[in-house]
């Protein structure tokens, strides 16, 4: 298993290069540049040209992609050119905001998923089972930002429970989280109560039936482990997306993540920061795909890496 | 009697000097002060390193903390803020300030002319970013002749020089910071402002504080002393649905206004509108470089086919726009209104009889091709905003009225300032802003071509008169180069101006005593919070 997770670790070094020469191309296509956008409207062609200088953008795309191999080789990301600041330490000022919405969004449609697969699944084809299917349908189909500025509307504007911008306090990580679940939510409420049906039907459950234990056991113990592989690996896949794809969520409600930062990066053609975002959402995309393939082994003992 | 001052008598003023009224009671002074207010950034600052940025929220913040030499006052006129007074030699290449003494940074350093130098001197040096760093390249020497006079000498005359010695980008420096900082203070701010920065939460908020020491501010305030509001905070919110949900919240105080939310917040008590007009306005350019469009009999066809009544009506709602006649806003120095004469007006008919003139006959679909025979299919670049995307479909229509089938393509600005130097548009619809009728040198002279000069003209009849505007001292004769100017400009039409921008913003009527200017900016320096 050790062996297994260093070499999974190991392969994860040629695919972030792949990742790094991409982004380093696209960023290179982009029409624009950092200079023309920091020099702003009323600089002149000197004046540009003169950023360019400083920022080495004068020189050929491989050179400074060469360079680039150089800083990370030094353990830098290199500095932002908007703020002149190093694109870790701005990471790392807003990947913890980011980290906690996802976690927090991660654990909540994983509990409330679950909860409503397992109750449609056990009351199949009663009017119960339509419903929790009937409100997972609209949590899919129902937009992320049109639930977070209904949430701010009732919430903050009429009740006055929660904050409407920022993560000051802990109130403010409810609305947020809560939006960004709603999605994940009703994907693994369906597909944990398919996945249940099917596992329904197997001998092993009859049998456990058959033992006399107790239908909570039988559920929980025999049927729900057999069917978390799906909803496992699906936790996997929305984790990545979730961390890349809270930029709705954080910008509606004005919070500090990575996601509003990489937009930001893209939008002011800020080559390193770009580049950083891009990474650190890799390289996390991929743990969490290691670590499913980690939990798979323990779902289903006869999973066995080498 | 040096020739400058001869024609602007209002810039040698000893602000100490002006009167200043009674100070108010003690107890009614310590009674307004505390409380907060907040504002709203639609994102970071870049940096807080005043020379390295052109970013607009960090001039916003710039402008409590640090503070210029001179001044702008209510009517628009030049005063001294740092700087006492000054006298210009008579070849006008010579400014020398007089320095006003007693004034500390906020780390306890005194302020003096070797901290005007020190700080010019590392714009000169590190300022590329820097709108004004141009202007600081016509500056030769510097010079601290003693502890409070600062004397400047420049290569050429330069006449908009005390408006760019008044923005925020030109305040000064603590030497003592930048250098116990090692030049890195893109995350420090020490001034001589009203407030100074006490926590900088990236993404999320900046806070400033009151600065108890500060007693400089100028006279056109009845409170002389450290500002009455505790504390100041920018709040990073870019979606404007939010910043909405936030003003109504009471989490945010001060919020301009789009078109659409005005009427639920004009009659709010919650809440007071002020108006206030931009200096600067909103155009049709056109590429003037290229075919078709570097004719201008073409640029004045298409110019009268557009409607400005009908833009400011159906994007503003006439409440956040006011039509322009001339290349110089009515906010701005150099408007004339004798020059309505020769405004392109709206004229449909006439548009089309030239159209037909030059050939760009209507075939049987009511659309026209180029005298070639080719479809006459111009493209208009213009930015992602949502208002110049109303606008871009306006002119559309309007355009189609004559027969002209426009192409719309809105890019976001990195992509549309690296496109226009590249002349890869036909039209161009986009803003300027710019308190100086010498903004004709940034966005209409041949120097520009290639970087800030979007429509690509170069005329050098223009060209002339640019250089004359920018070397003259004398009001009188400025502002009829300026006359000029904006005449010539209008008849070549390399553009159609369109509107200048009103804007209007809500303020939580817990601020009290809040003052407009002229042009109806809001002034804070009286204002204070009711508890």
């Amino acid at each position: 298993m050790f062996r297994y997770v260093l070499r999974r670790l190991m392969l994860a070094v040629p695919v972030l290069l792949g990742v790094s020469i991409c982004v380093f191309l696209m960023a290179s296509l982009v029409p624009g540049d950092p200079a023309t956008v920091l020099a702003g409207d009323t600089a002149s062609a000197e004046q540009v040209e003169r950023i360019r200088r400083d920022l080495g953008l004068d020189q050929p795309i491989p050179i400074q992609y060469l360079r680039f191999l150089e800083r990370l080789a030094h353990g830098s990301l290199g500095e932002s050119t908007r703020t002149h600041r190093e694109v870790l330490l701005e990471i790392a000022d807003r990947f913890p905001y980011t980290l906690a919405l996802a976690l927090g969004a991660v654990v909540v449609s994983t509990i409330l998923g679950i909860a409503m697969g397992i109750f449609a699944a056990v009351r199949r084809g009663r009017a119960a089972d339509y419903l929790t299917m009937g409100i997972a349908i609209v949590g899919l189909s129902v937009p992320t930002f049109w639930i977070a500025l209904l949430g701010i509307i009732v919430f903050s504007l009429n009740l006055h429970w929660l904050p409407v911008t920022g993560a000051r306090s802990p109130q403010s990580y409810i609305l947020p989280i809560f939006a960004l679940s709603l999605h994940s939510a009703a994907v693994k409420a369906r597909i944990t109560r398919s996945s249940m049906l099917e596992v329904f039907g197997q001998d092993y459950l009859r049998t456990a039936r058959a033992k006399g234990l107790r239908e909570r056991v039988v559920l929980l113990r025999h049927a729900l482990k057999n069917a978390l592989i799906p909803i496992s690996t699906i936790i996997g896949l929305q984790f990545g997306s979730l961390l890349g794809g809270a930029f709705i969520i954080e910008t509606i409600f004005g919070w500090p993540g990575i996601g509003r930062l990489a937009v930001q990066a893209i939008f002011n053609r800020d080559f390193p920061l770009i580049q950083g975002t891009v990474l650190v959402g890799a390289v996390t995309y991929m743990l969490a795909n290691l670590a499913v393939d980690i939990v798979y082994a323990w779902l289903d003992p006869r999973i066995r890496y080498s | 009697m040096p020739r400058f001052l001869s024609v602007v008598p209002l810039v040698f003023v000893v602000a100490a000097s002006c009167g200043a009224p009674a100070p108010a009671p003690a107890a009614e002074t310590t009674s307004k002060v505390g409380g907060s207010v907040t504002f709203v950034a639609m994102t970071d600052p870049d940096t807080l390193d005043l020379h390295q940025t052109s970013n607009p929220v960090s001039s916003t913040i710039f402008g409590w903390i640090y503070e210029p030499l001179v001044y702008q006052d209510l009517d628009n006129s030049y005063k001294g803020l740092l700087a006492e007074s000054w006298t210009v030699s008579p070849d006008s290449k010579t400014i020398t300030f007089k320095l006003r003494g007693g004034i500390t940074f906020t780390d306890g350093s005194p302020f003096n002319a070797e901290a005007v130098k020190f700080t010019f001197e590392r714009l000169q040096r590190l300022g590329a970013k820097s709108p004004i760093f141009e202007t600081f390249k016509n500056v030769t020497s510097m010079e601290a002749k003693d502890d409070l006079t600062f004397v400047m000498n420049m290569k050429d005359p330069y006449a908009p020089i005390f408006h760019d010695l008044q923005v925020s980008y030109a305040g000064i420096l603590s030497p003592k910071t930048v250098r116990a900082a090692n030049d890195n203070i893109s995350r420090t701010a020490i001034g001589t402002g009203p407030y100074s920065l006490k926590e900088f939460q990236t993404g999320q908020q900046i806070t400033l504080e009151r600065n108890p020491g500060y007693k400089w501010a100028p006279a056109l305030y009845q409170n002389r002393g450290a500002p009455y509001v505790q504390e100041l905070r920018y709040r990073v919110i870019a979606e404007p649905a939010t910043q909405l949900a936030a003003l109504d919240a009471g989490e945010v105080d001060v919020l301009g206004l789009r078109a659409q939310d005005l009427a639920k917040y004009a009659n709010d008590a919650r809440f007071r509108v002020y108006d206030s007009f931009t200096f600067g306005l909103t155009y049709l350019g056109f590429d003037a470089k290229r075919p078709p469009f570097d004719n201008a009999k073409l640029r004045a066809a298409l110019a009268r086919a557009v409607n400005k009544a009908e833009i400011v009506q159906v994007v503003f709602e006439n409440k956040l726009a006011k039509a322009q006649c001339c290349p110089i806003a009515e906010s701005i120095q150099g408007y004339d209104t004798r020059l309505k004469e020769f405004e392109l007006t709206f004229d449909p008919a006439r548009a089309k009889a030239e159209l037909e003139a030059l050939g760009y006959k209507a075939g049987a679909d009511g659309l026209r091709t180029m005298p070639d025979g080719k479809p006459f299919k111009p493209v208009l670049y213009t930015t992602t905003s949502d208002t110049h995307g109303k606008i871009a479909t306006l002119l559309q229509a309007q355009l189609k009225g004559v027969g002209v089938d426009l192409q719309v393509k809105q890019l976001e600005s990195g992509a549309l300032l690296a496109a226009t130097p590249k002349a890869e548009h036909d039209l161009y619809l986009n803003g300027y802003s710019w308190n100086e009728p010498d903004m004709f040198s940034l966005f209409l002279s041949c120097d520009r071509v290639t970087s800030s000069n979007r429509v690509l003209y170069c005329n050098g009849d223009l060209e002339k008169l640019i250089k004359a505007g920018r070397t003259e001292l004398d009001q009188a004769r400025r502002m009829q180069i300026y006359y000029d100017a904006q005449k010539l400009t209008m008849q070549e039409a390399p553009w159609q101006p369109l509107y200048m921008p009103v804007s209007k913003t809500a303020v939580n009527a817990k601020v009290l005593d809040l003052k407009q200017g002229q042009a109806g900016g809001l002034y804070w320096h009286d204002a204070w919070v009711k508890k």
